[in-house]
């Protein structure tokens, strides 16, 4: 499976992107789930893609500490 | 005339009321959003020192300007249109550093690359095997511009149309930003995958 483009599908790999995003065209994106059932390949790369997303936003999540949260909440006006 | 200066007195203790009540559910509105704020804000910035600082100020700015946020707008771009200005305006980032290196390979290049790497159980996703620093480290290996626009779509979930209003840039840029940006990060990542087998 690693060696080469088993489907040579440039444009398949021009999709992923914007389908992982959900921005395809109703055309473009039943295009796009023809040729993913059909090629494993491509599937197995799209899956990564939206994995990669999930994982990426999982990786980058820090919390705020406490002690900025109540700073935030002393920045509150006083009541007039 | 006696008349309007009696409906005025009667009315502006109601007027106040209101505003104050309206400001009261501006700040509780702008808190429950703090975390997802800093969420992005840590990401946008390179420490925590920085991102604690910069959601202050932005907490700041926000409570006194209250009454230039239209209520039913989306508050929580607000805010980050608000922590993205005083970002610049701090003059921490650096000059534009657009990313002049050829991205010829395609999207399923890092997945290729992972793959060929080996090393996968057969249970095992191959995305298991980044770990958190290598995501950490490979998004500040991103150029600003790039970025930021990653942080706020992939981390922070906003529309392309809100990252374009809170970066002030054409959607068309958005999306060649977060395309190109992607690819610089895949290509970040294909770098310290490769450390690692090395």
């Amino acid at each position: 499976m690693s060696e080469g483009h088993a489907c040579g599908c440039d444009h398949c790999e021009e999709l992923m992107q914007p389908y992982v995003d959900r921005v395809l065209t109703a055309e473009e994106h039943a295009e796009a789930e023809r040729h993913l059932e059909g090629c494993s390949y491509c599937a197995d790369r799209y899956r990564f893609e939206a994995e990669l997303r999930i994982y990426v936003r999982d990786a980058c999540c820090e919390e705020m500490s406490p002690e900025l949260k109540a700073r935030l909440v002393a920045l509150k006006l006083p009541e007039a | 005339m006696a008349r309007v200066a009696e409906s005025t007195s009667e009315s502006e203790p109601r007027e106040l009321a209101i505003e104050a009540r309206n400001r009261v559910r501006f700040e509780e509105e702008a808190l429950e959003l703090a975390d997802q704020v800093y969420r992005v804000a840590r990401r946008l910035v390179s420490t925590r020192e920085e991102a604690e600082d910069l959601v202050q100020e932005t907490y700041a700015r926000a409570f006194r300007s209250w009454r230039s946020y239209t209520p039913g707008t989306n508050m929580r771009a607000w805010l980050l249109r608000i922590l993205t200005n005083l970002n610049i305006d701090k003059g921490r980032r650096q000059q534009r550093t657009p990313d002049e290196q050829p991205l010829e390979e395609g999207d399923y290049f890092l997945y290729n690359r992972m793959e060929q790497a080996g090393g996968a159980s057969e249970t095992e996703r191959v995305v298991e095997r980044l770990s958190r620093d290598d995501i950490v480290g490979a998004m500040s290996a991103v150029p600003e511009d790039f970025r930021d626009v990653i942080v706020l779509v992939d981390i922070g979930d906003f529309t392309y149309a809100d990252a374009a209003q809170i970066l002030d840039i054409p959607i068309g840029t958005v999306m060649s930003r977060l395309h190109r940006g992607r690819r610089i990060l895949k290509r970040e990542l294909a770098e310290r995958v490769g450390d690692h087998h090395e």
